[in-house]
């Protein structure tokens, strides 16, 4: 036996042998990643799995995204005659969770579990803030279309602007699948980054006047407002918007759960063991759908700069519309509450807070933001909704 | 049902009006959409608000009218002792009592919850 051809044998069936650059490049990708999510803490609970999943996706042979039977496959598949279901890679499987928007929708559910309302409950009009923060979304969704992007690819990647994951996921699963790894790293990535990008633009639009306006504080609001709010909300979305139905139903779910007061063991199971596992299970199969062939293009770099356009004029929209609600309170809110409008709970209330304290220390705009904080994850969904509803498969 | 609405342009080539047209009527759905439930939240308050209002108003114009609540309201009366009792002052250690309000009014003013929502265990003097 030649030792050498059983290690030539050994090298010709490996990994390495198989690399390709495209996959090389998305190992290294995966890398950087991680360092975000790690050492930078960008976002890690989401970008963490999301770089793991990438990283195992690429690497050759292993097959854990492997679709025999082309069940959850983008474009061109090969068939295998004779595979049964059970010969699909693991993280195959897994993505029907994400495929069929089973996964985002019970992140929502968590995401509502976790939510207090109140504040948003005490100032109604932080609805609206909400609403505003959304303009991010259609121009993002313009300019895609102007590059050349298909109505149902813009309509996903504007669905970036509404600064919410699941809903990104969600909106890019149904309408434009092929898309889904970088409209979910580009998502996940600017979240992350709200503390940077948001105050300069807070700066600009603001003066120092109005950055200073201490808010009062809101009323009371009784636990019964709190019961009836989420059964409110599910109706009035899903009679106006039905493809609305399956987010808000679900933020909703989880909301009702968490303000009744009679299943505590079930809201502490969406708000914690529920939220955590699916956000595993979703991170990696996310991350796992990111190829070479699919990432390592120019649309990846379109994206990437539309997302960014999308959180910046979603900020603006906010913004804007907090300074025209300070002109007819005559000064009773601070226009920095309505940047938190693009949702990205609870990161964009705390930079208003942030930055409200930077020029009046007295100044407390937590709670005041987190009003329309929590508005914009229904505004969000409820744009991605109505881009469903126009452009949905 | 749901895919009776879904997709209403999908695959159809949109023309630079109509790109518009998607944008403007999209932000105004969901304003209008946010703004009802605004509406509807103000007005749910609004009568929950009334409605407590209304049977407080009945429960004390009941009261002094029925020999029968002096027996009721006894157990709330004597759980009100306990209450005051729970929100007892302050432990000071090496602060003086004028330093110690100075500081709860501080810390009521900048947290914007009054002082009567507010419970101090201790306030310590740190070198």
């Amino acid at each position: 036996m030649d030792i050498i051809e059983i290690v030539k044998g050994i090298w010709a069936s490996s990994g390495f042998e198989a690399l390709t650059i495209q996959q090389g490049i998305m190992l290294l990708v995966s890398f950087v990643l991680m360092f975000l999510a790690i050492k930078k803490k960008y976002e890690p609970m989401l970008l963490l799995p999301i770089a793991f999943g990438m990283m195992l996706a690429n690497l050759p042979l292993a097959g854990l995204m492997d679709d025999p039977l082309g069940l959850m496959s983008v474009g061109e598949v090969e068939i295998v005659e004779g595979a049964h279901w059970y010969d699909t890679g693991v993280l195959r499987l897994i993505y029907a969770g994400v495929k069929s928007g089973i996964f985002p929708c019970l992140i929502f559910m968590g995401v509502g579990a976790m939510t207090d309302f109140g504040p948003l409950l005490a100032r109604p009009v932080s609805l609206i803030l909400g609403a505003a923060a959304q303009l991010g979304i259609y121009v993002a969704f313009a300019v895609a279309i102007a590059l050349g992007f298909s109505p149902e690819e813009a309509a996903a990647i504007g669905i970036i602007g509404g600064a919410d994951g699941p809903t990104a996921i969600f909106t890019a699963s149904k309408m434009a699948p092929h898309l889904l790894a970088p409209i979910s790293v580009a998502a996940y990535s600017y979240m992350a980054l709200i503390p940077i990008i948001q105050p300069p633009i807070m700066k600009a639009l603001t003066t120092k006047k109005e950055r200073e306006i201490k808010m009062e504080q809101g009323r009371k609001v009784s636990k019964t407002e709190k019961i009836i709010f989420p059964v409110v909300v599910t109706v009035l979305c899903a009679l106006l918007i039905p493809s609305t139905a399956p987010l808000i139903g679900m933020l909703m779910l989880g909301n009702i759960f968490r303000e009744c007061g009679v299943v505590e063991r079930l809201s502490d199971t969406a708000q914690n063991s529920l939220t955590n596992i699916v956000t595993i299970l979703l991170g990696v199969t996310v991350g796992a759908t990111a190829n070479g062939e699919t990432f390592l293009t120019l649309d990846t770099i379109k994206i990437i700069a539309l997302g960014l356009m999308a959180f910046c004029f979603s900020t603006v929209g906010g913004l804007l519309l907090g300074k025209l609600l300070c002109v007819i309170t005559k000064g009773k809110i601070n226009p920095l509450i309505g940047s938190a409008g693009v949702s990205a709970v609870p990161m964009a209330a705390r930079v208003s807070q942030d930055v409200g304290r930077k020029y009046n220390p007295t100044n407390f705009l937590l709670m005041h933001a987190m009003g329309p904080n929590v508005a914009g994850v229904i505004g969000s969904a409820v744009a991605a909704g109505f881009m469903m509803m126009l452009f949905g498969k | 049902m749901i895919g009776q609405t879904l997709g209403l342009l999908t695959g159809k080539a949109l023309e630079t009006s109509d790109v518009l047209m998607v944008c403007v009527v999209g932000i105004i759905v969901v304003i209008v959409e946010l703004a009802l439930i605004a509406f509807c939240i103000t007005g749910v308050s609004k009568a929950i608000n009334g409605l407590t209002k209304a049977t407080k108003k009945k429960m004390k114009a009941e009261a002094p009218a029925s020999s029968a609540p002096a027996a009721v309201a006894a157990p709330a009366q004597a759980a009100a002792p306990v209450a005051v009792a729970v929100k007892k002052d302050p432990e000071l250690i090496d602060v003086d009592e004028k330093s110690a309000a100075i500081i709860m009014a501080i810390v009521s003013d900048e947290s914007g919850i009054p002082l009567e929502r507010l419970a101090f265990k201790s306030i310590k003097k740190i070198d």
